[in-house]
């Protein structure tokens, strides 16, 4: 998959470099000109301020987007590092959480998780959860989403919205449990439960 | 300081020209090639600093490119800049002997320090 999408991905990250630079070198121009009075130059640096910011941002799916395609093509189907996935996995779940009302507040884990799951079903079952989290009224409140280590498990932790009311239904699709060795609910909290690689 | 000379090989000419004036602002002496083998030309013609070298190209690819530096100046230190990079790409290049590898886009302060921290220079 990797190699099919790879020239796509490579491609848009060079056109988003060529804006980043060609960015940059507007605003180096503005600052080597800062004594010349140029009334349109605060609306120049803050357009430039958001020239930036939405390139970074599209930096950032792409990087996550080139993690999922090279997932089979980086030995990454039998076990994979948790912490890297489910950043990976909400990074890619954002939009559609926005669509459906509700931002994701994550902690990225700071170590390495690594576990006996394949990296497309850990993305699988993140995104799914999420989905579950805001399948009712989310009003507006954040998902809450957490890595955490129990025993020899490793759990990613899914809480929906104190004012949601998710639908269970949500919870029996199949790619939302190919993942996990087991999904364990305790009311708004969605624990996706995997082994830990030892 | 003296001034650093760089060889920025890539093939994608908006970025690569609009680098280069972005270094030769902030007081670098850029030189750019617009593919493999003239990058290795202008190597021949004066070896410069340090080299930042796209991976994937037309023609002769970034690895390509640098096997010859390695084989023919191995104390050029070479920084890759790619919009592309999986793991194995990532190791490929520091097998080769690449002193960094970098995703573009990147803040070119970040750019400028990496050649300076491989080259030791402050």
């Amino acid at each position: 998959m990797g190699l099919i999408t790879a020239q796509s991905m490579h491609e848009m990250q060079n056109i988003l470099a060529i804006i980043h630079e060609s960015a940059g070198l507007l605003g180096d121009i503005l600052k080597v000109n800062a004594k010349v009075d140029f009334k349109h130059r605060p609306k120049m640096e803050s357009t430039l301020g958001h020239i930036f910011s939405q390139v970074h941002r599209g930096k950032s799916l792409l990087h996550a987007t080139s993690r999922l395609a090279h997932a089979p093509d980086d030995d990454l189907l039998e076990s994979c590092d948790l912490a890297v996935y489910s950043t990976i996995g909400v990074q890619l779940s954002e939009r559609m959480a926005r669509l459906r009302g509700s931002e994701v507040a994550f902690t990225p884990p700071t170590e390495a998780q690594p576990v006996r799951t394949g990296a497309l079903n850990v993305l699988m079952s993140v995104y799914h959860g999420l989905y579950w989290a805001t399948s009712g009224p989310t009003h507006n409140q954040a998902v809450a989403v957490t890595v955490a280590k129990a025993g020899s498990d490793r759990i990613v932790r899914v809480t929906a919205p104190a004012a949601a009311a998710p639908d269970v239904a949500a919870l029996d699709h199949p790619r939302l449990l190919l993942g996990p060795d087991r999904v364990v609910l305790q009311g708004r909290e969605l624990n996706l439960v995997f082994p830990a690689l030892t | 300081m003296e001034p650093i000379n760089v060889l920025l090989i890539d093939d994608e000419e908006a970025f690569v020209t609009t680098l280069a004036e972005r270094m030769e602002l902030r007081g670098f002496v850029p030189r750019v090639a617009l593919n493999g083998q003239a990058g290795l030309d202008l190597i021949e013609a004066e070896k410069p600093d340090i080299v930042i070298l796209d991976l994937r190209m037309p023609g002769m690819s970034g690895a390509e490119v640098l096997r010859h530096i390695q084989a023919r100046w191995s104390d050029l230190p070479v920084i890759i800049l790619s919009g592309h990079g999986s793991e194995q790409d990532l190791a490929m290049c520091m097998d080769l002997g690449a002193s960094l590898f970098l995703s573009k886009p990147l803040e070119i302060d970040t750019l400028l320090s990496s050649i300076k921290s491989v080259l030791k220079r402050d």
